[in-house]
């Protein structure tokens, strides 16, 4: 590639994204959401290298031309399953055959978000997409068993999709949901989560990104809680090509609490930036967030964790702790707290550290006979252990042992030995 | 089975050890005491092969192989065992979790027969009753929130777990209440036979009411000084170590300052 495309890549970007979504095929239900987002992608630029928020990812990758053509691959046939009730979302499309939904939870197709989303990607998402899959979750429901969402992505070549999930929690009901990405192939995935959490509702979020290494996503999770309620979420998520996660978090009525658990690894060469974002906008609210990274090889983690805290919002209770691992010298994380406090009544407290392994642990695990490698493996998975043994669902737990285990170096046998 | 010649090894390049003599034979007891500073710790490191503790002269074998060519786990397979002076804590990693890795690699090195997890779990209760630690401290994270007498224990537990050739016990006594010293002296006199060595570092006599030693050593300024038998820790309980050392107080041997 030349220095000209690469100087070029965010009016390539934006130039091809628009042409995609012009020459869409319509879809009814989706018309309003996809003109509303067309007008804002006409309006956004496409970040370049002199983009703040995304000083530490380049979108180079994108030059192999995903943007140009739509991921059209298969699922594969064995997908995890870690709930009865699920849904199959392969390449953007639901798979109307596989979806297995509870009572007082009913689906729909006509996605309409768009306050609170701010990417561009996420705009070409909402211009762009032809399907989309909304949850309504009745009021006053505590549905059964977890809802599993499955996002596949597949194809051979540089392809993309765009996907689309809105959830609304009706006041006083409950649901934990599983969100598992499972891109397979060099797919970019242009994700959207939008969930939307009224009076007393209470969500257990789980989001699972174990895509292929040579897969990329970009996505944003929005959360909106518009009433008095709790939403949980747990992000487990491994690097590839180019990964790269904007959170947005809105508590919006007084009473309101948000915690957020997150582990992120980077191995080899894959790449993953976090850009967290919390939005304090009226009294009394709480959000907890704590996140751990590790990188090994020539891996490279990024977490941004934008806390803001509107005049408004007195008696804030906000708390953010990013503890990072670098497994050697070649790896690189770059993690930054950002508060912005616009009232004294507040409580925030924030941490973010970057360590390395403690070589007298490794000395003490190694005068056991345990070798060097398998020392490491062990350190570095009890730096994380700790949010791991914390998951509330035994079913994510016990997919997310093995699944850690593989990402930290895992020795042959160790999924038996999870299972 | 242990044979140090001479040794000589520095800490961070600061010279420590300076012309180290031992030899420990299978069956045998050594006790090895010494002033604050004078290096048995370092001694216990350099054998069990920590980071930064650098052989620069001399040699320790152990059953023959230069120790110096070995990585700590190497050694740790052989059936070389050190109980640390402050055992490290792991927070994350459970006390079960590190002795199913660390008997695995051991037991599979020294080809003996591999554990289920059903007997190792057993093996390893049996172990902290042995030592009277709760089982549940299996659970826990590795020494993580331990006193400092529940970490002496579960050293000694792994040590009966293990099964080692030759242990190196640096100053388990420390720390343990008189019940526990006991208990502890009871565990490592459970592992003695004529085939195991044992070296204990320590700083008091009372131990070695327990724990009868064949030989004791007084290490000074890196070295060797005196040797004897079990009388000369009683010699030292009573008159201390100036009649040794010249009237210097351990400092590792340092030159005289006003010199
Ligand atoms: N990392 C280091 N850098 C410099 N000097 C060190 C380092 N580690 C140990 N030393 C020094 O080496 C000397 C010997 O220490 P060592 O721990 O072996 O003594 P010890 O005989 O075990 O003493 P104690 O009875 O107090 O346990 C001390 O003077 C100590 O300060
Ligand atoms: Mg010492």
């Amino acid at each position: 590639m030349s220095g000209d495309t690469a100087l070029n890549l965010p009016e390539d970007l934006k130039t091809r994204a628009l042409h995609n979504a012009r020459q869409a095929t319509p879809v009814e239900a989706l018309a309003p959401l996809r003109q509303d987002a067309l007008a804002a992608l006409e309006g956004a630029a496409f970040p370049g290298r002199k983009t703040e928020a995304w000083k530490y990812t380049s979108l180079y990758a994108l030059t192999d031309g995903h943007l140009t053509a739509r991921a059209e691959g298969a699922a594969p046939a064995d997908l995890p399953t870690l709930s009865d009730y699920r849904l199959v979302i392969v390449n953007g499309r639901l798979d109307e055959d596989r979806t297995a939904l509870p009572e007082g939870v009913s689906l729909g197709r006509a996605a309409r978000r768009l306050e609170g989303l701010t990417t561009p990607f996420a705009f070409y998402n909402g211009a762009a997409l032809d399907d989309a899959v909304t949850l309504e979750v009745a009021a006053n429901t505590d549905v059964a068993a977890p809802i599993q969402v499955l996002h596949v992505a597949a194809g051979d070549a540089p392809s993309h999709c765009n996907v689309r999930l809105e959830v609304n929690l009706g006041t006083g009901s409950r649901l934990t949901l599983i969100e598992q990405y499972l891109a397979r192939g060099p797919v970019l995935t242009n994700a959207v989560t939008a969930i939307q959490a009224a009076d007393n509702a209470h969500l257990t979020h789980y989001r699972l990104q174990a895509d292929a290494g040579d897969s990329l996503h970009i996505g944003t999770l929005l959360f909106q809680q518009t009433g008095v309620s709790r939403i949980d979420s747990y992000q487990l998520m491994a690097g590839s090509r180019l990964r790269r996660n904007d959170v947005r978090a809105f508590l919006d009525k007084s009473g309101a609490e948000l915690n957020m658990q997150g582990v992120f690894v980077a191995r080899d060469r894959s790449h993953i930036d976090n850009q967290l974002c919390v939005e304090h906008r009226v009294p009394d609210c709480t959000s907890n967030q704590v996140y751990r990274g590790l990188a090994g090889e020539k891996g490279r983690a990024v977490l941004n964790g934008r806390i803001h805290i509107h005049p408004g919002a007195k008696g804030t209770l906000a708390e953010l702790s990013n503890k990072n691992l670098l497994l050697n010298a070649g790896a690189e994380i770059d993690t930054k707290p950002e508060l912005e406090i616009y009232n004294d009544d507040v409580k925030c407290a924030h941490g973010a550290t970057v360590g390395q392994l403690d070589a007298l642990q490794q000395f003490y695990l190694q005068s056991r006979g345990i070798d060097a490698a398998e020392a490491k493996r062990m350190l570095s998975l009890g730096f994380v252990n700790e949010l791991i043994m914390g998951l509330p669902d035994q079913a994510v737990a016990d997919w997310a042992q093995p699944w850690l285990a593989a990402e930290l170096g895992g020795r042959p046998g160790a999924d038996e030995e999870a299972a | 089975m242990l044979e140090i010649r001479d040794l000589h090894a520095s800490v961070a390049g600061q010279p420590i050890l300076k012309g180290l003599n031992l030899t420990v034979k299978p069956g045998e007891v050594h006790a090895i005491m010494g002033p604050n500073g004078s290096g048995k710790s370092t001694l216990a490191n350099v054998l069990a092969g920590r980071d930064n503790y650098e052989i620069t002269g001399g040699e320790a074998l152990f059953d023959g192989k230069s120790l110096a060519d070995l990585e700590p786990e190497e050694r740790a397979q052989l059936g070389l065992f050190l109980a640390f002076q402050y055992p490290v804590e792991i927070p994350g990693v459970s006390n079960m979790e590190f002795l199913k890795a660390a008997l695995e690699a051991t037991r599979a090195a020294q080809g003996k027969e591999e554990w289920d997890s059903v007997t190792l779990l057993r093996k390893a209760r049996e172990a902290c009753k042995q030592v009277d630690l709760d089982p549940q401290f299996l659970k826990r994270g590795v020494n993580e929130g331990f006193s400092g007498g529940e970490k002496k224990r579960n050293e000694i537990m792994q040590m009966l777990l293990m099964e080692p050739k030759l242990a190196l016990l640096d100053e388990t006594d420390s720390g343990l209440d008189i019940d526990a010293l006991q208990t502890v002296a009871k565990g490592v006199n459970s592992l003695r036979g004529p085939e195991r060595g044992i070296v204990l570092v320590t700083h008091y006599q009372r131990l070695l009411d327990y724990i009868v030693p064949d030989f004791v050593h007084v290490l000074s300024g890196g070295k060797i000084i005196k040797s004897g038998g079990k009388e000369l820790a009683l010699e030292l309980e009573q008159h201390g170590y100036g009649w040794l050392t010249g009237g210097q107080n351990g400092d590792n041997g340092k030159e005289d300052q006003t010199a």
